[in-house]
């Protein structure tokens, strides 16, 4: 049966700027927010967007990223008719054992799984960025201007402009120019990396750019300028609301600590009723200590706290002791601090103890980064 | 291995008025995250009894809601699971709905499930109960049926109202009420592990003796006939059998000698996600010996309570001693002491609430 519209996640990245947390997983598996990994939030605007065939394109450390995605049943994707797909680089019949070489390569190589399920439309996600967005819109404005390709694009600072690929685009939304990090940007509209393509043309040019040796496979460097060559119709999609690409432990960091702040990432569903589905971990409520305050924080289940923690985000079964002292910093699921030791602005890895009186990073002016991975 | 089938029972004359007033108490909120019927469920998965039917008394919306298909309590999806018994023919009839009547019923499902053994456990009564080493022990014994309980001190305050047993060596002579007038008794956790064919049999004869008997009924009357085996369980036990015993083991788990008895690594409370965020806690939170589930937004003080999920606490609001359940809101400013708030309710008006010993209680939905 054909769908309308299939899913295609790119998760193979590794992250590198994260360090020791990137050490064993994939950047998509990284945790954020106090319950969540990276990639619950492209799967669950998917789920919530109506879209029900998934792919999810691993390489690096996939065991763990493939494992976690499953079946797709943390998101509701498990049903008859939904899917959520673990896409490895693999070894293929024609052609034999091949990495993904770029984003583009990475589609091309499963071709025969979008074919399978014929859709009309190919939705290209990363798997590594935070945000809350309705793709349902996106395909809607789509199909509106009939279009080939729709990018959708989120309006920055100049200042940040040159960070970005930034979309030129004329006064009905077409786009007439890519520019991959400008050193003069000529507008501020950056891609998100979220893509729609008409299938019929996506699968076109992915066989083109596959035989060209010189191509780096890739959709901002290759794809979209091949197509803006050939006159094809070509849309951004501006997108407001919260979103982040946490390239670095710092920004990692960042993210976390702008969900202490109201006005950023929704993760309540005050304004739209849109939940971020992830995995349950089977512990019991936080308990709060006789002795503990908790102020400007996010504490999640199977937390114990006995000391103080301030305008930070504890993940599951982490466990504060008395007297310790816990501020600006984010605690991966497991973390024990012993009584009386003091962590300031950082992030502290899964199942790291710190010990008794220990104090880390009381300068607080970089974010440190603990980890039992770290070199 | 020897088969085993599970059954929940859930028929009881156990309530805790509003709470139980529009759901059973089986999926009554407790400890912010489960359901009263998470534990026994749990136990059974933890005992790898994976097909499990529950007998259904009343009001079973809620119910069939938070149990789905079972995923939760990880039981395996194709070779077990959650089988839902529900006697409709009898639902309004009090006298009739019963467990025996449910069975007879549901009969198919013990039929179906070809298994050795049954082990009948409650709701109501929460422990951390391995039913593997009741079933050996019983296997050992060669009895048909075995019942399990707990000797306890404080019978004249706690599981009134329950059947304590009068035992002969490891056998019993005598089933009988708590009527709560001694201290030290053999309590009957309602807890039994009986050979099917002996269960089926006693289902013929309960409907012999008298239309009304349940399967306590039952096996009293017949503890003389049949040889009935006693096994000693020394774990956690708590019997939730009234609205005050609900409120008062609630608050006994903000202990922590009292919680790790029961929440230990190697023997999880499943129960089924909601997918909440976490909690957060604004700048002028100030929280203590609580109990937190996930999606609650806090602004005031809060102290020796028990919050559910997605609960609001405004600002400069001050909560003690409460049982808050899913999705309330208690407005900036409230004084509340003592209060049970059921799901969905807001304080906004009345900004002092103030129970005693029995708690108040704010129904489900409720703007005070």
């Amino acid at each position: 049966m054909s769908k309308e519209i299939v899913a295609m996640i790119l998760a193979g990245g590794r992250g590198t700027r994260l360090e020791a947390l990137t050490a064993k997983v994939a950047k998509p598996a990284v945790y954020f927010g106090g319950k969540y990994r990276i990639i619950d939030f492209p799967l669950s605007n998917c789920a919530n967007s109506g879209i029900d065939i998934v792919g999810v394109l691993t390489q690096y450390e996939s065991v763990l990223l493939g494992t976690y995605v499953g079946a797709g049943s943390k998101w509701g994707l498990d049903g008859n008719k939904s899917l959520a797909a673990i896409l490895p680089a693999r070894e293929r019949g024609e052609v034999g054992a091949t990495w993904y070489a770029g984003t583009a390569d990475a589609i091309y190589q499963n071709i025969g799984f979008l074919d399978q399920h014929s859709p009309e439309y190919v939705l290209i996600l990363s798997g590594d960025h935070i945000y809350k967005m309705d793709y349902a819109d996106m395909l809607a404005a789509h199909k509106a201007k009939g279009a080939d390709l729709t990018v959708a694009v989120l309006n920055v600072s100049m200042k940040e402009a040159s960070r970005f690929g930034i979309m030129n685009t004329n006064k009905d939304g077409t786009i007439y120019e890519f520019e991959e990090k400008p050193e003069k940007p000529k507008s501020t509209l950056a891609s998100m990396g979220i893509y729609i393509f008409t299938y019929k043309e996506l699968r076109k040019y992915l066989i083109e750019d596959a035989k060209d040796e010189n191509s780096k496979h890739d959709f901002g460097m290759n794809i979209i300028p091949m197509m803006l060559n050939d006159g094809k119709k070509l849309y951004a999609y501006e997108f407001a609301g919260y979103w982040k690409d946490v390239g670095t432990v710092e920004s990692l960091w960042q993210a976390n600590m702008d969900l202490l702040d109201d006005k950023e990432l929704d993760l309540y569903n005050i304004k739209r009723d849109w939940k971020i589905y992830t995995e349950d971990t089977l512990s019991k409520p936080q308990i709060i200590g006789e002795e503990a305050t908790v102020k400007n924080s996010l504490v999640t289940q199977g937390c114990i706290v006995n000391g103080d923690v301030k305008g930070s985000v504890l993940f599951n079964n982490v466990y504060i002791g008395e007297g310790a002292k816990v501020v600006d910093s984010v605690l991966m699921p497991g973390v024990l601090v012993e009584e009386g030791a003091e962590i300031y602005k950082s992030i502290v890895d899964e199942g790291v103890v710190i010990k008794a009186k220990k104090v880390v990073n009381k300068e607080a002016k970089e974010v440190e980064l603990v980890s039992d991975n770290a070199k | 291995m020897a088969k085993v089938v599970g059954l929940v029972n859930l028929h009881s004359d156990v309530s805790y008025k509003g709470l139980t007033e529009r759901r059973p108490v089986a999926s009554v909120s407790f400890l912010g995250r489960y359901g009263i019927i998470d534990f026994v469920l749990s136990n059974m998965s933890n005992s790898n009894v994976d097909t499990v039917g529950v007998l259904i008394k009343e009001k079973p919306r809620s119910l069939f809601k938070h149990l789905g298909n079972g995923n939760s309590w990880n039981f395996n999806s194709k070779s077990g699971g959650v089988s839902l018994l529900y006697n409709e023919k009898y639902a309004n009839n009090t006298m009739y709905n019963h467990d025996i009547n449910n069975l007879v019923e549901n009969i198919a499902f013990i039929e179906k499930a070809k298994a050795d053994y049954v082990v009948i456990a409650p709701a109501h009564i929460i422990t951390t109960m391995n039913y593997a080493e009741v079933i050996d022990a019983h296997a050992r014994s060669g009895a048909e049926i075995t019942m399990v309980y707990q000797r306890i001190n404080n019978a004249h305050e706690s599981f009134v109202g329950s059947d304590y047993l009068r035992l002969k060596g490891k056998q019993v002579t005598e089933i009988k009420q708590n009527k709560g007038n001694r201290k030290e008794r053999n309590i009957s956790l309602e807890t039994y592990v009986i050979n099917t064919k002996v269960l089926l049999q006693l289902i013929g004869y309960a409907k012999k003796i008298s239309s009304f008997f349940d399967l306590k009924d039952t096996l009293a009357y017949l503890c003389d006939e049949r040889k009935i085996m006693a096994y000693e369980y020394k774990g956690f036990a708590r019997c939730i059998d009234s609205y005050d015993a609900y409120y008062k083991v609630s608050m006994e788990f903000l202990d922590m000698d009292v919680s790790t008895q029961v929440f230990k690594s190697t023997w999880p409370i499943f129960t089924n996600t909601n997918d909440t965020p976490p909690t957060k806690y604004l700048k002028n939170a100030q929280v203590k010996k609580s109990f937190v589930a996930n999606g609650a937004i806090i602004d005031g003080e809060v102290e020796g309570s028990i919050l559910s999920r997605n609960v609001t606490i405004g600002k400069n609001a001050v909560v003690k001693n409460c049982i808050i359940l899913n999705g309330s809101k208690v407005s900036p400013g409230a004084h509340l002491e003592n209060v049970i708030i059921d799901k969905d309710a807001r304080i906004e008006k009345k900004t002092e609430l103030i129970g005693d010993s029995e708690p108040l209680y704010v129904k489900e939905g409720d703007v005070v």
